[in-house]
């Protein structure tokens, strides 16, 4: 029973992580662009798909209606499209630090191109396309390629990938010495002073048990030794 | 201001990562100087204090030692990080 609560709360932060990611980070989509244009946006509950409110994208008419920059664009497949929203990120979430959603709509404008002549780009972005929240990912970067089959290799995720995975190794290994070095001798300390005593030993064995236990245990011992 | 902001938040945020992985630094190499005292046979014998003094000199070297400068990285790096995000995604 616990042990499948235990798993079941890992895979649900696992599946969090995963999509905060899978959210936040670049990616790159090749297409063709085939229209620009702006869009005063009603923006609701969904707020939270939108850049924060003081990035000066465009003019906020209202605090709930803002003038959005789109960009239309269509895959190699002719048929499915995607519609970019183009905004400035600001100084927080997440972290783009783009400021140029002017220049970029222009580059957008001037790589237009129709179906009998296609400029293919690769358009780097984040974000999801959700219709049913009207929630669209925010183009950063616009290059044109030389073709729809293009072999884009992603440096920038792999960069971050490793580096969190660097992180996230370096964390488990403090907090590995942490336990060595701080709370196991400790435990041991409490396991002595508790054998001298001659009594409740198994209680504070018990105590210590699992995470918190041991960060209780471990707290104890700072305590005056009667 | 936001980039004020920003910036004091993710300098506070470095300092404790700094302090952190000073003190994670510090604890390994003296878990090293402990290990390599230990498992020197001709070193069998000695009091407590040898011990203790050949650690501190260890630590004493430690602290003026390159390993301990690469700790600043932790700030420079995301400074740089954040610098070439900036260039590359308005500028580039």
């Amino acid at each position: 029973m616990w042990t499948k609560i235990k798993w079941g709360i890992r895979i649900l932060l696992l599946l969090i992580v995963g999509l905060f990611l899978h959210y936040t980070m670049p990616q790159r989509d090749v297409v063709q662009i085939i229209n620009t244009y702006n869009k005063n946006t009603p923006i609701g509950a969904n707020w939270m798909f939108y850049s924060i409110e003081d990035t000066g994208t465009g003019v906020e008419t209202t605090s709930t209606i803002r003038d959005i920059r789109y960009i239309d664009a269509v895959f190699p497949d002719g048929k499915s499209v995607m519609v970019y929203r183009n905004e400035d990120t600001g100084w927080f979430w997440p972290p783009y630090f783009k400021w140029d959603s002017s220049t970029l709509q222009a580059e957008a404008t001037n790589l237009k191109s129709d179906k009998a002549n296609p400029q293919w780009v690769a358009v780097t972005h984040y974000g999801w396309r959700m219709p049913i929240f009207s929630i669209f990912p925010n183009a950063v970067k616009i290059t044109p390629v030389s073709g729809p089959d293009v072999t884009l290799i992603p440096w920038v995720n792999i960069v971050i990938l490793a580096f969190l995975a660097f992180v996230v190794l370096m964390i488990r290994r403090m907090w590995m010495q942490f336990r060595e070095r701080m709370v196991d001798p400790a435990l041991a300390d409490v396991g002595e002073t508790f054998d001298a005593a001659g009594e409740r030993v198994e209680a504070a064995r018990k105590e210590a048990r699992g995470f918190f236990g041991r960060i209780g245990a471990w707290l104890n011992t700072w305590k005056a030794k009667k | 201001m936001g980039w004020l902001r920003l910036a004091f938040l993710m300098y506070v945020a470095l300092t404790v990562i700094y302090f952190l992985t000073g003190i994670y630094s510090r604890s390994v190499r003296r878990e090293k100087l402990e290990k390599e005292w230990d498992a020197d046979p001709a070193r069998q014998g000695l009091s407590q204090q040898e011990r203790s003094a050949f650690i501190e000199a260890g630590m004493v070297h430690y602290d003026k030692g390159l390993k301990k400068r690469l700790l600043w990285l932790i700030y420079i790096i995301p400074t740089i990080g954040f610098l070439v995000t900036i260039y590359l995604v308005n500028w580039h």
